[in-house]
This record gives C-alpha cells, structure tokens and sequence, in this order.
C-alpha cells in the first residue's frame, strides 16, 4: 500500500511550486483533486509560445497523476460545491497570493470551522504574514531575495537567476511539511496550516551562508570552487561542451589522481603537497587537471576516475539522464504515455520504499475528467444537479 | 518577535542520525525543528561537518555549517567497541527513525546491515540517503556537491541569463553551497515522514538519492526533453529582463504578463522606443528582446536597487533584489516573519540562526537549542541503557 493511501487533497495550486508538492504527495499515495475551471485553467493547458508550444501540453509532469475537476470560484454557488468537496477532503493546497482565499471565502479560519481537522498548505512567495507577503514573484525573484541567486555566480560574473529547479525545491519542502502534519493529523486528530515561503527555501538552501554573514563574514560568489577540496571543479573533455566534474577530498586521493593521471612530478610538486597548498595554487592545478582531462572522453574518465575511489561525475545533459541505466534501475526515471499515444521519459517520486510501490500511475488528465467520480460518487450529485450546475457555470 | 508554535507536529517521534555530509544532516535538522528528538550519533573526533568550513569567525573555531545543520539536535559518542554497539542498539530500540548516510560497508561493519536493522530493530524506520541512494549500477559510487549538481542535470544548465552572456566559453557553473545535498535532504524526512504516517513501520526501509532528489527538482528539463527541445544553458535565458546591474547592486526582472510590461515601461517613465505599438505584442518583445535589454540595461545602471524595487512592486512589476547575505539576516519582513533566532553557538557566540523556511498554525518554529558540543548528552546513552535491562527484566 502507498504511504499515504486514504488521504484526499482538494488541490488550488497553480503554476509550479504548489502543483509539485501536490504531484509529490499524490504519487506517495494521496488522491488529489486538481481544481481549475475553463475561466482559469493551469498554465499547461495554455499556449506558451516562449517555449516553442503552441498548444496544451500532451503531458505536464507537475500535473500527473491528478484527477480534475471544474468548479467556478468566482460563484458563490461554486464555493459552497468547494466547501462540500474540502469537507470531503483531509487536505487543502493552495499557492494563491496571501489573502485570496480569505477573498474567496476559503481561508483557514473558515475551513477550520468547517472541518476542525483540515491540513492546509499554503504556499507562497513570500509568506502568509509579514510587510511583504504582497509581494510577486517567480523563482528567479525567490532566489535573489532569498540571497541563493546572489551567491550563484562566477567569482567576477554577476548573480545568477534560479529557476524551475527553485520552484520545485520550494514544493518539495512544502511536500515534506505538509506529511508531518498528516503523521499529527493521524496520531491526534488535529489540523493546522502549513505556511511555505518560496524565498525562505531560496534563504534555508545557503543556511551556512547566513549565518557566517551574521558573524561578520563575507560569503561571497565563488563559481565551481570550494572552501576546502582542491582540485574541485569542471573540466573540459575531448568532445565539445562534455565536462567532467571532479572533486578530490584528501590527499591520499590526490595522489591517486596523480597517479592515474601518470603525472609523477605533480604528486611531489610542493605547490600540491597538502590540501591548503592545493587550495592557494588551484588555478595552476586546475589548468594541470585540465591538460588531462581534455583529450579524454568524459565517460572514460569518469569510470576510470570512479575506480579509484575518487568523486567524479559527467555533467549531464537531459539526454543522458533519459538514457541513464542507474536511474532507469531505480525507477526514478520511467516512460510514460503522452495524451497522443507518445512515449515519453518522465519522473517518479524520488524515494524507493521497502515495501511499497509508489510513483506515477496515470498521466495528464483532462479538464473535468474526474467529475463523475468526484461530484458523483464523492459528493453524491446527481447527474440533474451536476447538469445544473454546468448550465449555470458553476462547474465550468 | 513573533510567537512560536505551541505543540510541534513531530513531538513524541525520537530519531537517530548518523551523518557525514549535508543530506543526512539536514534530514536530522528538518526533523529536529519539527519536533522529534533527534540524537546525533558521532565518532570519538566528533563528525567531519564539525570541522567543515567555513568557520565562524573572529575564533574560527566553530563551522557555521555544523551550526546550521545541528541546531536542537544532541549530541551523543559511540565507539566501535562493544560497549559502544551495545549503547547504539539500545538507542536504536527505542528510536522512530534512523537517518543515515553509511555505505554498505560501513552498515556491515557497524553491524547495521539491512538485514540486521529489519530483524533487531522491527519498529526503525531505515531512512539511507547516499549521494547515489543503496541500490543501482552507482550505487558505491562516490559523489560530492559539484558532481551531484551535474549528475541530476541541473549543473550542465547553469549559469544562464547575463552570465552565460558574459562568459559564453566558460564550464558550466554549480549552484552555490550545498543546493543537490540539501534537496536529498528536504526528501529523506520526506520519506522518513511517510514511512511514519503510514502507520505501516514494520520492516519499512526508506532509499533517497541526492541525485534522483535533485534531478527531481530538475523535473522542467526533462519535460522539455519530452517535448522536444533539449535546454541548454546558452538558449534558456528570458529573452528581456533576468539579471540587470543597478548602481549599487543587482536586481532581478521578470515580467511574463502584458499588464507586468505596462507597468514596466511606466516604470522606465514611459520612453519613446517603449511606446511602439508592435511590442504590445509578446511574440513580438521576445523576437526584439535583444534590443530591448540593451535599452533596460542602459536605463538600470543609473537606478538603485532599494527605490527600483519599491517603485516596481507598487506598478505589480515583479522585480527583486539580489540581497547580499547580511540584508537577508537583517531584513524586516524576515524579522516580522521569525525567520532567523538567536542561538548560543560553542566558540562563536550568540547569533541568529535560520529556523525553517515555513510557519505552522500561524506561527515560527524554534530550534530548541543550538548545536551540540561533542557528547553533551552522553548521559542519554546510560538512561536508554538502563531503560533496557529494566524492560529485558520486567518481561
């Protein structure tokens, strides 16, 4: 059985961030209810002619796995289906600018008195409180307020702007919260809202950082180096645009490296004897490491450079990845069936549990798909009360 | 100051983590913060993140990353002697989860084979999170941040925007810190966290990658692959806006909506080559966005970074400031919002330490104390101890 089996989700959240804690949840086990109407579909359902597409996606990884429902919020009859449904539900997920849901009549407080046990997550860009929480954003803002994107960078470059990869973090934090309140949920009974701040994940990913700045320190763009391993870095390989990431974490593995890299005078040059020595000299090590690795294919150094105990890795491109016989073992890669009959690789839920099965069981559904089942069977309308619901767009 | 939560969700869970790197430790942390007393096992020296940089100063003697990592959790030491087993399995029987980053090798000499956890330790949660997870072709393999970064493809994609503009022929840039170990992090208590609410411990081992956790992150990506376009650093930028330097720093711009780029060119005070007619039209700016960055990047230079934003924010532009580290510590929303509390830190003093990135019921949490010294709570071990040979006796 999956892990969160029995738990129900009524689903507000749109964009990235909150439809990845939901797509997490639900392949962990939840039913989620994916809320739109035809007025305000999610992004994927639209065009997006920035990224070449000139329709609706035939599969969008965030909203996989969801079941869909239409209900118009902007009609008071549509709140009261809402509330009908959360009643139904253990859990509301929302990524609306703070105060929306108050708007709409669907705010914690109301909900909570509807149904004492709700789990709410809400998630944002900067937080449900504070003289912000107005503010918009996109990942790229979260990451810049939240110091991340200032601290990404070349050491002589500018910063540099984060994105999907930050919105997801964000999800998959709210994700994590949002399944210790179903453990409290399932131990007492109580409920609680959960309040996510895009730009606090952006802050709570260079924790360290910080807090060394609140010391006095000076944390500052460093590009591949690190504070303490030498050689540490990419490096270029025979092909073009192939690279090779290396990191050496003593010097016992530093004189490993030099020996397979055939370089006695490196392993007694002086300039790399000790970790620190290695650290002052890195650009005259790196450029050693580079004349090594640049006429060798990346895949072959990184078996070789594996071999011997020492970090590396081929910086990968989405190909790769697809391709990958590791994470095709896993099951976190997987091929999946598009809306047109299409394969296509797509990922699971990045956990492998013992003793049960979790990930992606059904795709990208349709607007409404699931409303035979959800107002149906689960709210108990009638076909003559659905009919009319949709004659008056409520369901639209 | 802002309140705290009254009763965290995790209160009554007990953890046992056994970290070297940032995953395992931040796993530890997240659950420390929501409540579950969670003991951190370490060697006789103490964990190698105690001594990883950087350092706190004036003493340098502290590292911040330990310090961050480590907040509310104890601190207990356990041999590789008899005794020392002995105390950990005792702590282990009465322990929810077990978070830990050992290898294979490491569980069999430590006798905490998978095996063997299962049948002495029926009711442990076996949470393992290793840069290439327990099983798979790499499992054994080794990884680091930066190799991690570039296994789960996020690292080849980076930087884009006006870094990769500026330097076309670079390598590919890593994310700051620690980002792939964090995220395996976040998704350990994750699934430690499921294994727990399931109700359904019995035997439940949990397996996360920091490379399947960060790729998962990474999702976008593949999306694109699927619909046909392999990204690349070089191609993914925005067409206009990203990354535009002010007078005294940097801000970030983003406008994807028509009613964002009104309120952009009423921001730049409505300028000539702004009011044409054709760049109404979105398809139309991104076919022009190199000419209109030229014109937003010449406007920026002369503005600051502080008013900038404030004007954008009112106009519903979305824009932001790129904070150095000390403005995000110092920072009034965080402050009203609790972020960061003040915490006793071993040989660096009293400083404020990000809590987490989420309030519950309305409220911060609190780290319930800062990082350990080594051992400080040895005297947990005899307790558990003696609460075991009583119980052994009772039944």
């Amino acid at each position: 059985m999956k892990p969160l089996a029995g738990i129900r989700i009524a689903d507000f959240t749109l964009h990235a961030a909150g439809p990845f804690c939901t797509h997490m949840l639900s392949q962990l086990g939840a039913e989620c209810i994916k809320i739109e109407s035809a007025a305000r579909p999610d992004i994927f359902r639209k065009s997006h002619p920035v990224y070449g597409r000139m329709g609706p996606a035939s599969f969008d990884q965030v909203a996989a796995n969801k079941l869909s429902v239409r209900i118009n919020l902007k009609d008071a009859k549509g709140i009261a289906l809402t509330k009908k449904l959360v009643g139904a539900s253990d859990l509301v997920c929302e990524s609306f600018r703070p105060g929306v849901m108050e708007r709409l009549g669907l705010g914690y407080a109301t909900l909570k008195g509807l149904k004492p046990s709700i789990v709410m997550v809400s998630v944002s860009s900067s937080g449900q409180s504070g003289p912000d929480s107005h503010f918009a954003g996109y990942a790229p803002l979260f990451g810049a307020w939240g110091a991340l994107g200032t601290l990404t960078g070349y050491e002589d470059g500018p910063p540099v702007e984060m994105r999907h990869a930050m919105d997801h973090s964000v999800g998959m934090t709210a994700a994590m919260v949002a399944v210790a309140a179903i453990h409290r949920l399932r131990q007492t009974g109580q409920g609680s809202h959960v309040d996510v701040s895009a730009r606090e994940v952006a802050c709570s990913l260079v924790g360290e950082a910080l807090l060394l700045a609140a010391a006095g320190g000076k944390p500052s763009r460093i590009g591949n180096d690190h504070l303490r391993m030498a050689p540490h870095g990419v490096f270029a390989t025979r092909e073009d645009d192939r690279w090779i990431t290396i990191a050496v974490r003593s010097d016992e593995e530093w004189q490993q490296l030099a020996q397979l890299m055939n370089a006695p005078h490196l392993a007694t040059d002086p300039r790399f004897a000790t970790e620190s020595e290695r650290h002052r000299n890195r650009r005259a090590l790196d450029a050693e490491i580079e004349t090594w690795t640049r006429t060798r294919d990346a895949v072959q150094l990184e078996q070789a450079i594996q071999a011997i105990g020492v970090a590396a890795h081929l910086s990968c491109n989405m190909r790769d990845i697809a391709e990958d016989r590791h994470l095709r073992d896993r099951g976190v890669v997987v091929d999946v069936d598009d809306t047109e009959g299409r394969k296509r690789a797509a990922l699971h839920v990045p956990i492998r549990f013992g003793n049960a099965e979790v990930g992606i069981e059904r795709g990208t559904p349709r607007l409404g798909e699931d409303e035979d089942y959800v107002f149906g069977d689960l709210l108990g309308l009638s076909t003559e009360e659905r009919q009319s619901l949709v004659d008056q767009q409520v369901i639209y | 100051m802002p309140g705290t939560v009254a009763e965290l969700p995790l209160a009554g869970v007990s953890v046992v983590e056994m970290s070297r790197g940032v995953a395992a430790a931040y796993a530890g942390r997240l659950l420390a913060t929501l409540g579950a007393e969670t003991i951190l096992v370490e060697p006789p020296e103490g964990t190698a993140l105690r001594r990883e940089p950087p350092l706190l100063p004036p003493s340098h003697q502290s590292s911040a990353l330990f310090a961050y990592l480590a907040c509310g959790k104890k601190s207990v030491i356990c041999e590789e002697t008899p005794a020392g087993r002995a105390e950990l399995s005792a702590l282990l029987a009465g322990a929810d989860i077990l978070v830990h980053d050992l290898d294979t090798s490491q569980r069999t000499s430590l006798g905490l084979d998978e095996d063997t956890v299962r049948r002495r330790y029926p009711n442990l949660i076996d949470t393992s999170v290793l840069p290439f997870g327990a099983f798979g072709p790499k499992a054994g393999w080794h990884g680091e941040e930066i190799n991690l970064i570039h296994a789960s493809g996020e690292g080849f994609l980076l930087p884009n925007g006006l870094s990769a503009e500026l330097f076309p022929d670079r390598p590919p840039l890593k994310i700051f810190g620690h980002f792939a170990c964090y995220q395996g992090g976040v998704v350990a208590a994750l699934g430690a966290l499921c294994a727990l609410a399931s109700g359904e411990r019995k035997g439940q081992r949990v397996d996360v990658s920091v490379q399947d956790a960060a790729l998962a992150v990474g999702a976008f990506a593949l999306q694109r692959l699927g619909d046909g376009s392999l990204e690349h650093r070089h191609t993914r930028s925005f067409k206009y806006g990203g990354v535009l330097q002010c007078a005294d720093g940097y801000v970030e711009l983003l406008t994807l909506e028509d009613r964002q780029w009104r309120g952009l060119v009423k921001l730049m005070g409505s300028p000539e080559w702004a009011l044409d007619p054709a760049l109404s039209d979105s398809l139309e700016r991104s076919r022009r966005g190199t000419e209109i960055n030229r014109a937003i990047r010449s406007w920026a230079r002369l503005e600051r970074t502080a008013d900038v934003v404030a004007r954008a924010q009112a106009l519903g532009v979305p824009m932001a400031k790129y904070s150095n580290p000390a403005e995000v510590v110092f920072d009034p929303h965080e402050g009203a919002r609790g972020l960061f509390e003040p915490i006793e830190i071993p040989e660096a003093g009293r400083l404020p330490v990000l809590v987490a990135p989420f309030h519950v019921d309305g409220a911060p949490l609190a780290l319930g104390g800062g990082p350990p010294r080594l051992g400080q709570h040895q005297h947990l071990l005899q307790a558990q101890r003696r609460r075991r040979v009583a119980t052994a006796e009772a039944t």
